[in-house]
């Protein structure tokens, strides 16, 4: 009873040499890396035991206290995640227009704004947040202005994609009514990239208010702040409180959306 | 040709077309202004002021001028730097990747041997995806000790659980003839694992591990600022002093690296589709 038993369809049964190649590549370049990771199957399974150690301290009383507080800052990531998304929605609606081959009016401004998004959305969302918390100071302002940035790229990639593979039969028919460009996209092309539009604003969404509850590390807003401080603290009767909200709000928000997607695509 | 259009006229009139359908009621624009509402009490909630920023152009413009001259003295350290998020990143994925591989088809409907164990692997993998990987790492940096190991156990964690997902849902999309056929011979769930389900998801399984190591690069070089290793603790620091040159230095890094390697993993993917 063999469990690998393969002979692959190319000529000798073995996988290609580009495969094995490729796989000796990334086998070489792990062990290498092995020592600059500092990895060591000791130290980890050594680990182990002062990993339990610490999740033992998570079993604690909550602080019941620190309830109310921990309400007002989960609602200003949740108010974050929500403000951020319908702004980048609003930047990069028409970004995609500009970034999709069949509606874009120049190709030289389809590859700019190809270039342009993938340049918004290549850096992640903390690194943004630290720059502009050094530029405009604490507070949610920089969360915000941070998650647009990232998602403006992400959604104006997404949208294009989405409004590239609308019918053409449909859009024809609008244009041969004399419609004109405008009146081609307002009618044809965004109702028929809607559903997929709104599939990806879930999405972004899920993601925003993810990317919210850790924000406040670099102190953007949000319950992240709160979080990092109590770990710093020791404050293990917050800690269980927030760990628990930050679990069921990503919990929820991630099968609401799921839900949604599947009832609209 | 007069007399046509004429006539088109005449029997328009007599014929009397009846009653166009009722407009379908359009509730966008009521939709439109729920939404608007909403966002606008949110933004006064938080008490975002946007026109501050935009009436701030002008210093705004003059702050990123601060970051025009990126200083390399300290490259060869940068560079060392990126090469550990590198390796975290796909430390973090390799273990991710086993993970996964080998709880996906428990978690998948028409694999898993029980209901019970798909519903509990399935709770699993949300579990992982729910905690935000820079709380993992700052579990882990506080359970095991400062250092990258702690990056990568976050991320193979967070990470097990969207891959995990993905694999348990492209094996339930699997043609169910292909599982019955190798079922027909008399294999175990191993054996069906192995040579029906993962042979029939192999593109696209590569396809997901190309894209969580893209996104595991991303978030190992930001893992730094909870000390878990890699670059962003020296571009944390760097901005905390305001050391805009040497923060400007590295970001550029950062931001060539990822986009070196989103299309050397874009130009793989096409490959293997």
């Amino acid at each position: 009873m063999k469990v690998w038993n393969w002979r692959l369809p190319t000529r000798t049964g073995f996988p290609p040499w580009s495969w094995i190649l490729s796989l000796a590549i990334l086998l070489g370049f792990l062990i290498f890396t092995a020592f600059v990771v500092e990895f060591d199957l000791l130290r980890l399974l050594r680990s182990i035991s002062s990993l339990i150690n610490f999740l033992g301290y998570w079993v604690t009383t909550p602080d019941w206290d620190y309830f109310p507080q921990l309400v007002t800052k989960l609602w200003e990531t949740i108010e974050m995640g929500f403000v951020s998304t319908a702004i980048a929605i609003l930047f990069s609606l028409p970004l995609a227009i500009l970034a999709a081959q069949n509606t874009t009016p120049h190709p030289i401004l389809y590859h700019t704004t190809r270039n342009l998004l993938s340049l918004m959305r290549a850096l992640p969302d903390l690194v943004w947040a630290l720059v502009f918390v050094s530029a405009v100071g604490l507070g949610p302002l920089p969360g915000v202005m941070a998650l647009i940035f990232v998602t403006t790229g992400f959604l104006g990639k997404l949208f294009a994609e989405s409004i590239e593979v609308v019918d053409r039969q449909s859009v024809l028919g609008i244009t041969a009514t004399g419609a004109s460009k405008l009146q081609t996209l307002v009618f044809a092309v965004l109702p028929l990239a809607l559903p997929d539009l709104i599939g990806t604003i879930l999405y972004i969404l899920d993601h925003n208010v993810r990317s919210a509850t850790v924000l406040g590390l670099v102190g953007a807003g949000g319950i992240g702040y709160e979080l990092v401080m109590s770990m710093r603290l020791f404050n293990y009767g917050r800690l269980v409180l927030i760990g628990t909200a930050i679990y069921i709000i990503v919990t929820i928000l991630d099968r609401l959306s799921d839900k949604f997607r599947s009832r609209i695509i | 040709m007069p007399s046509n259009n004429m006539n088109l006229h005449l029997t328009h009139r007599s014929l009397r077309l009846p009653a166009l359908p009722p407009q379908p009621k359009s509730w966008i624009w009521l939709w439109l202004g729920i939404g608007t509402i909403t966002i606008s009490a949110m933004i006064w909630h938080l008490e975002l002021s946007f026109p501050t920023v935009l009436a701030g152009l002008g210093n705004i413009l003059e702050y990123l001028s601060r970051y025009a001259n990126p200083d390399f003295s300290d490259w060869l350290n940068y560079l060392i730097l990126m090469g550990q998020t590198l390796a975290i990143a796909l430390w973090g994925t390799l273990f991710a990747f086993i993970a996964s591989f080998l709880l996906a088809p428990l978690g998948a409907k028409n694999l898993s041997p029980h209901p019970a164990i798909y519903r509990l692997i399935r709770e699993l993998f949300n579990l992982m995806r729910a905690i935000p990987d820079l709380m993992l790492a700052l579990i882990f940096v506080s359970a095991i000790g400062l250092g990258p190991m702690a990056g990568i156990l976050a991320l193979a964690v967070h990470v097990s659980g969207f891959l995990g997902k993905f694999l348990a849902e492209s094996m339930e999309r699997v043609n169910p003839g292909i599982y019955e056929g190798i079922r027909c011979t008399g294999a175990n769930f191993p054996q069906t694992v192995m040579l029906a389900a993962v042979p029939s998801i192999l593109p696209e399984m590569a396809g997901y591990v190309l894209y969580v190591f893209d996104r595991n690069l991303r978030m190992a070089s930001i893992l730094g600022l909870v000390g878990a290793g890699g670059i962003g603790l020296a571009l944390h620091d760097n901005l905390r002093l305001f050391h805009y040159n040497e923060s400007s230095a590295l970001i550029l890094i950062m931001l060539v690296s990822i986009v070196a390697i989103d299309y050397l993993s874009a130009w793989a993917r096409r490959r293997i589709n």
